[in-house]
């Protein structure tokens, strides 16, 4: 079996909604492989017609890793997401299987453990800073989650307050209240393992 | 002012939906010129623009540049989580915008003083912006950047100058040696890189400071830049492996190793000795994919291993299939089943692991670890001590399938019946319970494609199970399933079988009953099916079932539907007649040829001045059918590739695209070698001297090759043989690889050892161009197998004669002074083999004991050192089909019996039974050849093996 010696590792990294519906995706080009350029997976349509019947294969299987139309696949499910690293056929399982997990790691951290489809389009610039800094076109960059995640810059905090008062107001629809329960939550916690 | 209000709120909803387009672009303008910048209001809108681009919105060309414009505006900003995501967004834009350069010198002035966190994005977005004029300028720039004590940095450079590669090849060269010295170097992060999240709240202390992932790049860059360089690439392997624990400390960069060893290895295998050290040092690894790739090359080379360093994969993969991850235990279990292709035996150690992980959670898992099994069993039945062990083992394993069918999905099904009937079929003495199981498994619910793939297997049982008693088995449990089918086009096919099987067994009347059934019960079309099933019962069983039959087609006659009724008439017409052949044809056309043939014919309209003349098609009887589908279905079942139909995707064309041009040229040499040979057919009748010969009786389906495939000149040769006519052609394919040479004259010069091959005429070849390829042809007239003292084996010599001519110029004038040269390229031998075709029969015993001309002989089989080596030589050589599954050699064998049948050019068969014996690394076969031809037998002793 002839192995794959160039750096590009990575065909495509999705997270797909709990109806195979894209939140992300970013298919990688190899310079090096002919069908990644003209490929079914090269533009859109190939690519939706991909995401659709592979979310057919793998939501609620939670299996881990599949090979499906000539890709070894491997993916998590978490909440209503799922996240999918997409590699070729002859690419190291357990090597792919990392990065997904790997990737979902540092997603739980950025997203402070609330990965889900909303909070993911809430904080969309953390989601796609840690995607590149995981994968630069295709080449692992990193796959040491802590490391992602030290790369990942969060947003600016309000320096100007005085102009941007508008964030201090209180946010009072139901996810308002959620985000203020699960903080509540989490601070209590904290506090009773200390006590403890 | 209320629609605008409306579409502000939109471009920063959270909703699922995705952000208008162009209130987003519109947004974009407003906010990147605004003064002064607001960076969280920014990024927020770069978030969202990203997600457009990431949901596949792609923005035109001119709005790209517009947006792509104002972004620049942004480098103006200092926050630095802005920059990073200007950055990123400018990456992904830079493919669809122009004038992308202007953004060059505020790149490279923050790669040069540019903050800590940015820099990096930095550095990897240059290789975006940058073209093949503009790209020198960066040489500096990166080459500090690798050398960088910043691990981060410098794997950022390491990558950009790695995507640079295509376009500036020749710059990134010039960075050879910092790269080489990043592979050995150690570098760490700065205590101060770590962005502080919520989640770590305030413990960072236990935080890695290095991953060593530069290791990995450079490495892989570094490969690159030295690839056609072996010397360095070995002398890279060794300094790098020599103490492993120290040098790399990246799982990932170990990989990159192992792959380059592979390489290395693919080119020359000899250096298996000096590279397996390395290798087995990796199976003991800490991390478990370092170990699985060092299992997958050495299994890519397992036919260069010993047993003992065999085991030791075995042991690390054994291993592997029982850790907690899937996907290692996956990747084991897609080893251990690559192992069972070719030698299943060895992995009869692992069997108890095997049987647990068929209650495996993943599907996939369990699916691989039955077919793996079910091929294991097959090895173990074949040594006669453990044939017992080996029943107990089937029920077992078919008791825990069983089980196992209700829970999984049928795409897993299938490709477990694909595993059924490849055992059943290379040891045909395990099929009763398999049967069984199949027949099981048909009485299940399941939907047509299930149903489909479990008949198919039957039907291939059918007809190569060499049992009559499994056959009258399988046809009762289709008659069976017939009687509540409820697909037609499976209904049709099964009666069409019992048609054509349903006579020749012990109690026809039986099946007749079924048929009738359906004739009474069933739509139109399954009626007019069974009226040309019934109808070959009655002629083919005489006596009172047929007039019995003939009485029941009468009453068809007043079918309600026309074509039932047609058939019937026909069918009745027929009887009356005694029109045997019009019901039961026991030959029929090459389907394949016809097709062709009638293409050609309906293509030019002046073909119709002429009747289409179907004698030109060559007839195959039924035997020779069997015989393709049989080498058809077992080279199939034999292609490794076949894993990847072991997953989920059976049902996708396209994965069966892929795999048929990867299994290639053996999966289907079977069935085209019938339309290659009508093709040369055709060719050579439209050369008059050839075309006098009449039918071309053979040729051989692979060209020979006559030189290396890297010389000035590639030459093959097939053999064309005109039995009835007594001719040979040798029909040389002659490539000029030279550039600037054109070669004119060519012809080739034969010389035979045998007296009896005369040469009669060449067609030389006026003019071969650069990279052109022609055809010389050469004719001998060759002795008559009948006489007594002649032979028909022959060695030619061969040279190629021509007259070289360089082209001076461009324009591909060609120098008027030539010279004449000689060529000598490799010899030609007309073996036994050329005579013979494979030929399928179930029962090769009968066969064997009826042929006369009986010839023994015991020789000595050069140049093999195992059985099996021994095996696939006399196979190729003989060129006929190894029956019983009497090719598949156990490894640790010293005897075995080889059982070939063919058919000869003179249209008899030729048999021959060989005993094999190993002895100190040598190969000795006892022939016991019997042949309807008188003498053939003598000539394939007389060959060299």
């Amino acid at each position: 079996m002839s192995l794959n010696i160039s750096l590009y590792t990575v065909s495509a990294v999705l997270i797909l909604d709990n109806e195979g519906g894209r939140v992300f995706a970013k298919y990688y080009q190899s310079p090096e492989d002919p069908s990644s350029t003209d490929g079914p997976l090269s533009n859109l349509t190939g690519q939706t017609k991909f995401e659709k019947s592979l979310f057919e294969k793998i939501n609620k299987m939670n299996q881990d890793i599949i090979l499906y139309d000539n890709h070894l696949v491997t993916y998590k499910q978490t909440n209503d997401v799922i996240i999918v690293v997409v590699a070729k056929l002859n690419e190291n399982e357990s090597l792919i299987y990392s990065l997904c997990a790997n990737l979902l790691e540092s997603l739980t951290v950025l997203l402070d453990r609330a990965v889900d489809k909303l909070t993911i389009l809430e904080k969309f610039d953390m989601v796609a800073l840690c995607v590149d800094e995981t994968i630069d076109d295709g080449i692992i960059l990193e796959i040491d989650p802590a490391i992602v995640v030290s790369r990942v810059t969060n947003p600016p905090s309000s320096s100007s307050l005085a102009t941007d008062t508008g964030s201090l107001k209180l946010d009072l629809s139901e996810r308002g209240f959620m985000n203020a329960l699960s903080f509540a939550s989490k601070k209590i916690g904290e506090r009773l393992q200390q006590g403890l | 002012m209320s629609t605008l209000s409306y579409k502000k709120l939109d471009a920063y909803s959270t909703s699922g939906d995705l952000p208008d387009k162009m209130s987003v672009f519109q947004k974009c303008l407003q906010e990147f010129n605004a003064s002064p910048i607001n960076a969280k209001k920014c990024r927020q809108l770069l978030a969202m623009l990203l997600r457009l681009i990431y949901n596949g919105q792609a923005f035109p060309s001119q709005e790209s540049t517009t947006l792509f414009f104002s972004i620049s505006k942004l480098f103006q900003h200092k926050d630095e989580s802005l920059r990073q995501l200007v950055y990123l967004t400018t990456k992904e834009l830079a493919a669809t915008s122009q004038d992308i350069l202007m953004v060059t010198a505020s790149i490279m002035k923050d790669i040069q003083q540019g903050d800590m966190i940015y820099k990096p994005n930095a550095i990897r977005t240059l290789s975006k912006i940058l073209d093949a004029t503009t790209v020198s300028a960066s040489e500096r720039l990166l080459k500090n950047a690798i050398v960088d004590k910043n691990p981060i940095i410098s794997s950022s450079a390491l990558i950009s100058s790695y995507h640079l590669l295509p376009i500036a090849k020749d710059v990134v060269k010039r960075l050879t040696n910092e790269t080489l010295e990043t592979i050995q170097s150690t570098k760490y992060f700065p205590p101060n890189q770590y962005q502080l999240h919520d989640y770590y709240a305030t413990n960072n202390t236990n935080l890695p400071s290095t991953s060593f992932m530069y290791q990995y790049h450079a490495l892989g860059l570094i490969y690159h830049l030295r690839k056609h360089d072996k010397m360095a690439l070995m002398k890279l392997i060794t300094s790098l492996s020599e103490n492993n624990s120290s040098s790399l400390k990246n799982s990932l960069a170990v990989i990159q190793l192992i792959r380059y060893i592979n390489r290395i290895l693919a080119d020359d295998e000899g250096m298996i000795n000096v590279l397996y050290p390395i290798l087995s040092s990796f199976l003991k690894h800490k991390s478990d994919m370092v170990e699985l790739e060092a299992c997958k090359t050495l299994i890519g080379y397992q036919h260069l291993l010993k047993d003992d360093q065999f085991m030791q994969i075995i042991g690390t993969l054994q291993k592997l299939s029982s850790v907690p991850r899937t996907a290692t235990r996956f990747a084991a279990i897609r080893l251990i089943n690559r192992i069972a292709f070719k030698h299943p035996e060895k992995i009869m150690v692992v069997s108890t692991e095997l049987e647990d992980l068929i209650e495996d959670s993943n599907r996939s898992i369990s699916t691989l670890a039955i077919t793996t099994l079910l091929k294991t069993m097959g090895a173990g039945s074949i040594e006669s001590s453990s044939g017992v062990d080996g029943g107990e083992n089937v029920d077992r394993l078919i008791a825990k399938m069983t089980s196992l069918m209700d829970e999984i999905t049928e795409d897993f099904k299938i490709v477990i019946i694909e595993a059924i009937e490849n055992l059943a079929l290379k040891f045909p003495s395990k099929y009763k319970r398999l049967v069984k199981f199949l027949n099981d498994l048909l009485r299940d619910d399941g939907t047509l494609e299930l149903k489909t793939s479990i008949v198919g297997a039957l039907f291939d049982l059918l007809k190569f199970l060499p049992d009559a008693e499994a056959k009258e088995l399988i046809l009762m449990n289709m008659c069976e399933f017939i009687e509540d089918c409820e697909f037609t086009e499976l209904t049709v096919r099964i009666l069409f079988t019992l048609g054509e099987e349903g006579p020749l067994t012990s109690k026809p009347s039986y099946y007749i009953r079924h048929i009738y059934n359906r004739l009474v019960l069933e739509n139109a079309i399954i009626r007019s099916a069974a009226v040309v099933s019934l109808s070959k019962f009655a002629i083919q069983c005489g006596g009172e079932v047929s007039d019995n039959i003939r009485i029941l087609l009468t009453r068809c006659l007043n079918d309600s539907d026309d074509e039932v009724r047609d058939r019937a008439a026909l069918a009745v017409k027929f009887l009356d007649s005694k029109q045997k052949k019009l019901l039961v044809a026991d030959t029929q056309f090459d389907l394949g040829a016809l097709e062709r043939k009638l293409t050609n014919y309906l293509n030019d309209e002046a073909n119709f001045n002429v009747q289409f003349d179907i004698s030109e098609i060559p007839i195959i009887t039924k035997e020779e059918l069997k015989s393709l589908e049989y080498q058809k279905k077992i080279n199939r079942l034999d292609q490794p590739v076949h894993e990847t139909v072991s997953d989920e995707e059976i049902g996708d064309n396209n994965n069966k695209k892929n795999k048929s041009t990867e299994s290639g040229e053996n999966s289907d040499s079977a069935t085209n070698e019938l339309l290659k040979q009508q093709e040369y057919a055709n060719e050579l009748s439209t050369i008059p001297e050839i075309a006098e010969y009449g039918i071309l009786t053979k040729s051989s389906s692979t060209p020979i090759y006559l030189t290396e495939k890297e010389n000035e000149f590639v030459v093959n040769v097939v053999k064309h043989w005109f039995i009835d006519s007594g001719k040979l052609v040798l029909q040389y394919n002659i490539t000029n690889t030279l550039p600037r040479s054109v070669l004119e004259d060519i012809t080739v010069i034969v010389q035979s050892d045998n007296e009896s091959y005369v040469e009669e005429f060449v067609i030389p070849l006026d003019k071969l161009g650069p990279d052109q390829t022609g055809t010389v042809y050469v004719s001998f007239s060759i002795p008559s197998i009948t006489e007594e003292d002649s032979d028909i084996l022959c060695a030619f010599g061969n040279t190629v004669a021509y007259t070289n001519k360089d082209i001076v110029d461009d324009d591909g004038t060609v120098d008027s002074e030539g010279w004449s040269d000689e060529y000598q390229i490799d010899d030609l031998e007309v073996e036994a083999g050329d005579f013979i075709t494979p030929l399928y029969n179930s029962n090769f015993t009968s066969v064997f004991d009826q042929l006369p001309n009986a010839v023994t002989s015991v020789v000595a089989v050069s140049n093999c050192r195992t059985i099996e080596n021994a095996v696939t030589k006399l196979k190729t050589i003989l060129n006929m089909m190894p029956l019983d599954g009497s090719d598949f050699v156990s490894s640790d064998t010293k005897n075995h019996q080889l059982r070939l049948l063919g058919k000869d050019t003179w249209g008899g068969k030729v048999a021959s039974q060989i005993r094999l014996a190993e002895t100190g690394g040598k190969v000795v076969a006892k022939f016991e050849v019997r042949s309807e031809t008188s003498n053939l037998g003598t000539y394939i002793l007389n060959g060299s093996f």
